[in-house]
């Protein structure tokens, strides 16, 4: 039943259809809205303006049909729009790929030493316990690193074979002891400090010497100061440093400024006791000197050695980095290759 | 020491193998060292410490094992078969100094057969690192193993005058020792003598004159007590170590002398014949008086920890033969001659700590005392090394040890600390700065191929009387290497420049650039200073010279302490609410005219809203005559009240270039 006035309608629709299809940009798009849409000369424009040519009888029918097509195409116009669009700023972000392979661009980050690393990291865990950073002089008097430690002229440990002297009476600290003295000297306990710092050995370099090293020692005085104290304190340390599977041990030994003395071990870090070449098939791996601190020691400080007791206990901070991080030449820490430094 | 485990057998009945008593002795103090197997024997190293010369025995050892198992100690038996003739009618001996000879024992042994020692004697000493020589010198050394006493034989025949003198070296004596050096003598060395010169080094060797050999017949033994500090300095100055000296130094038992003495005479009478003379020759000056020491029982819980039961602390001190006996307070002690460690109540504390176990006593915690804290500026030093960080530079480390001549090239008048014993001709003097340690780190890496550096080291610099933190940076290759994404950038002048202007920013720092005072180390045309806190620049050509340096060097030295303490507070500034207006100019200079003056001379307009000047573009030649350079500069306007109107920023325009080119004569280009 349709007359013909509808049949143009549907030519333009199908024509519309048709040329849509080859739409593939936005100005494409434009030119086919105008054609249609155009208020002036838009094909269907000029159809919606002849429909007072239409008969009456078709004319309720036409405006309806007329109606329907120019909303469809209004619709599909639209929908072609976002396609469009979105496929140009896709177009524009395929445009921008990246070869992303490709190295980064790095800006160069300094590391710190490892010594200062391992200094640090042993501060925080001990100044979390309460004790209190103190420093001292390196080049020393003999009486701060010899006499006042228990350790009389005529002592072998003395000798010039093993301490740089700079005087008769000056040398360059063999330990960080003489911090220990210092700090005694200043103040009644309690005592609650660590010394970190350089210390000097007549010793030729070699993977596990060299004349100079760092060193950092701790001393407790207080009331009530005992050798279990001293026990607990390394096993938490320990913990701390190496891990919390690390385990402690003390073997006796002998320190003129400590007594009694011990010997620390700590289960190998790389075996877990096992037994491997680190430890010489031992499973445990010495650490550090340690004791009580000799009574003798309080005659120097005017401290009551009935009434306080103490303990002290030092180690070596290059043997304490090595040994976490598998290092078997400690002479690395003094060459400061960059390829060794910049993996920390 | 080593020790071997079927001797230690013969003097107490250990219950466990030669393994397991290793490990157990190391947890009361003699730390096994190893322990290897010797045919049908085992033989155990131990660590024996400085004040346990006890423990350089075989019976010293036995002691403790006897302690650690509860078991009892079987001392060497022997008899002494003596002829009726009498030692002190064949050889008198005399002690001129008791202080460093506190005893001396003699045994007369005639017509002694001097030959090869049997097989099992040879074996024994062999176990333990001792060279079989011949009987008699064997036995001593046997004796001195089994006992820890050393001992000396003379050819008594070779003795002048039928005498022993102890006594110290003349002046210009000479003694050609057992191992056939000539040693010169003088009054700090304790020798023995006959009745014409000096025969041994006391403690230390024998002399080769009476040394025993093929032909003696007549024995003198020597079993003394030499004074530790003498017998070791002696070691010391003449380069001496000996089984017999290392005893001496750490201290021997001088009631063991004379039962050392009746043991080897025994032993030689038994393997080497001959008849003994009655009686030993003992001249004892220095008898010892005994050291009574008192032990607190609650000092036991109070210095260790735990209480320890009073069965287990008087078997202990048993075992040790200490004597104890027990009051209502504790113990009272009798400190052996073979302890002269023992002296006081914590030496006893010790010997209870040790033999009851270190691993009986509880881990505790000290009870808490409140905070700890990090050195005084620490916090800030940590800033510090992250600025340095993340500015590219690496720290390093070195030794504080220097060469005289290297560093006073650089600090020529700093008094250094010189060492009286250095290592090496390299290593004289502690370090007066921390340049040639950098160059010399620098030289390493550069040496190794790695031409890309920026380190630093933040450490110690010492001179005669005192010494000093201080903070030293390098720099020298490329900044950035060219890459696939941007070009190449030169760590130059401007790159240290930059990162001193951040640091000193850090600690909130203004800077005052002068190039005052230059350093000859430095090159003259780049270098500054901001006062005496910082100075940096390029390396001097001829400084870097004997570092063959093929690439130009950056140096900052900064005084870490003054910056730490001029730091000041930081003030917060509020952040702008209006916007700032940029204006760019380019401007002709004349040539030699410097950056400061133009930034003065801009900042000096009296523009209260000028917040930035900053020159982005720099030409030395272009379209402009030779003598001047062509500078632009963009500044910043910005009020903290409103917006800045156009007519305004054109007044300030006018107001800038104006200044400039009155007083620098500058040309504005267009």
């Amino acid at each position: 039943m349709s007359s013909e006035w509808i049949g143009q309608l549907r030519s333009i629709e199908q024509q519309f259809d048709r040329e849509r299809e080859s739409v593939a940009d936005l100005r494409s798009l434009e030119e086919l809205k105008n054609r249609y849409l155009s208020r002036k000369s838009g094909l269907l424009t000029l159809q919606l303006q002849n429909v007072r040519n239409v008969p009456a009888t078709e004319r309720a029918e036409f405006g309806r049909v007329a109606n329907e097509i120019k909303a469809k195409v209004e619709g599909l116009l639209e929908t072609l729009q976002q396609k469009i669009a979105h496929a140009e700023a896709d177009a524009v972000l395929e445009r921008e790929r990246l070869d992303v392979t490709l190295p980064g661009s790095r800006r160069r980050i300094g590391h710190r030493h490892p010594l200062t690393m391992a200094r640090q990291e042993i501060e925080d865990i001990f100044t979390s316990l309460g004790y209190t950073v103190e420093d001292g002089p390196e080049v020393e008097k003999t009486y701060y690193n010899f006499e006042a430690l228990n350790i009389p002229a005529s002592h072998p440990a003395r000798d010039a074979k093993d301490t740089f002297y700079i005087a008769d009476d000056v040398v360059l600290r063999t330990h960080t002891s003489p911090v220990q003295v210092r700090t005694m000297e200043k103040m009644q306990p309690p005592v609650r400090i660590i010394c970190p710092g350089r210390v000097y050995r007549r010793d030729a370099a070699d993977a596990t010497h060299t004349p100079m090293f760092h060193q950092f020692e701790c001393l407790l005085v207080d009331e009530g100061i005992t050798f279990s104290d001293l026990k607990g304190t390394l096993e938490r340390f320990h913990k701390q440093f190496f891990g919390e599977k690390t385990e402690t041990r003390l073997r006796p030994s002998h320190f003129q400024f400590t007594e009694p003395s011990a010997e620390v071990d700590v289960s190998c870090p790389f075996c877990n006791r096992k037994g491997c070449r680190v430890c010489k098939q031992s499973g445990w791996i010495e650490v550090m000197g340690s004791g009580v601190v000799n009574p003798r020691l309080y005659g120097f400080v005017n401290y009551d050695a009935d009434r306080y007791t103490g303990f002290a206990f030092g180690g070596g901070i290059e043997r304490y980095h090595a040994l976490k991080n598998n290092i078997n030449d400690i002479q690395l820490y003094y060459q400061n290759d960059m390829r060794f430094l910049e993996q920390f | 020491m080593k020790i071997s485990y079927n001797w230690l057998k013969e003097f107490v009945d250990t219950p466990v193998d030669a393994r397991t008593l290793g490990q157990r002795i190391t947890h009361i103090g003699l730390a096994l060292e190893s322990c290897v197997d010797f045919g049908d024997d085992s033989v155990l190293d131990l660590d024996v410490g400085t004040n346990r010369p006890d423990c350089l025995s075989h019976l010293g050892v036995a002691r403790e094992v006897g302690a650690i198992y509860g078991l009892v100690l079987k001392k060497p038996h022997f008899k002494l078969k003596e002829v009726p003739r009498k030692a002190a009618e064949a050889v008198s001996i005399t002690i001129d100094d008791a202080d460093l000879c506190g005893r001396y024992c003699g045994r007369y042994i005639s017509g002694v057969r001097i030959g090869p020692s049997p097989e099992w004697l040879r074996k024994r000493l062999e176990a333990v690192g001792v060279r079989s020589i011949n009987n008699v010198a064997d036995i001593t050394n046997y004796v001195m193993m089994e006992l820890g006493h050393p001992m000396h034989a003379f050819d008594a025949d070779k003795l002048q005058g039928r005498q022993i003198i102890v006594r110290r070296g003349g002046v210009d004596e000479k003694l050609t020792t057992l191992d056939g050096v000539e040693r010169l003598l003088n009054p700090s060395i304790l020798v023995i003598a006959d009745a014409k010169s000096p025969i041994a080094l006391a403690g230390i060797m024998g002399g080769a004159d009476t040394e025993i050999g093929p032909s003696t017949t007549n024995v003198l033994l020597e079993s003394a007590w030499f004074n530790p500090v003498s017998i070791r300095k002696t070691a010391r100055t003449l380069g001496m170590t000996t089984e017999a000296s290392y005893r001496f130094e750490r201290g021997t038992d001088i009631e063991m002398a004379g039962f050392a003495c009746d043991r080897a005479a025994s032993m030689i009478q038994e393997l080497a014949g001959g008849e003994l003379l009655s009686g030993a020759i003992d001249v004892y000056p220095r008898k010892p008086t005994p050291v009574r020491i008192t032990l607190r029982r609650e000092r036991i819980a109070a210095v260790l920890g735990e209480r320890v039961d009073d069965a287990i602390v008087n078997r202990i001190f048993q075992r040790l033969e200490l004597q104890p006996a027990q009051t209502a307070q504790g113990w009272t002690v009798e400190a052996p001659t073979f302890r002269a460690d023992l002296a006081n109540e914590q030496d006893l504390l010790e010997e209870i700590a040790r033999h009851h176990g270190l691993d009986n006593f509880p881990a505790t915690m000290p009870a808490s005392r409140g905070f700890g804290s990090l050195l005084p500026n620490e916090r800030r030093v940590r800033q510090l090394r992250d600025t340095l960080s993340a500015a590219g530079y690496s720290e390093i480390c070195t030794y504080s040890f220097s060469n005289e001549q290297v560093e006073k090239r650089f600090y020529p008048d700093i008094e250094p600390v010189r060492l009286r014993n250095p290592m090496s001709e390299e290593a004289t003097i502690l370090r007066t700065s921390l340049i040639p340690g950098l160059l010399t780190t620098l030289q390493w890496n550069l040496n190794r191929g790695i031409r890309n550096l920026q380190m630093y080291e933040l450490s110690k610099v010492y001179w005669n009387g005192g010494e000093r933190r201080t903070l030293i940076l390098g720099g020298t290759g490329s900044l950035r290497l060219a890459s696939v994404h941007e070009s190449a950038r030169e760590f130059d002048f401007f790159v240290l420049k930059g990162d001193i202007e951040e640091l000193l920013h850090g600690f909130n720092i203004p800077i005052r650039l002068t190039t005052d005072n230059i350093p000859k180390y430095y090159h003259p045309g780049r270098f500054a200073r901001v006062g005496h806190l910082a100075m940096f620049g390029e390396l001097h050509p001829s400084y870097a010279e004997p570092f063959k340096f093929r690439q130009r060097v950056y140096i900052a030295e900064i005084d870490i302490e003054l910056l730490l303490g001029a730091s000041a507070g930081r003030q917060l500034e509020q952040i702008p609410r209006y916007p700032g207006v940029k204006r760019d100019f380019s401007l002709l200079f004349d040539k030699g005219t410097q950056y400061a003056t133009v930034h003065r001379t801009i900042s000096d307009a009296g523009i209260s809203e000028l917040v930035r000047v900053e020159p982005f573009d720099r030409m030395e030649s272009g379209s402009f005559p030779e003598t001047k350079y062509s500078l632009s500069i963009s500044v910043v306007y910005q009020s903290a009240e409103r917006t800045l109107t156009d007519v305004e920023v054109e007044t300030f325009d006018k107001k800038i270039i104006k200044r400039l080119e009155e007083r620098l004569g500058a040309q504005l280009r267009t």
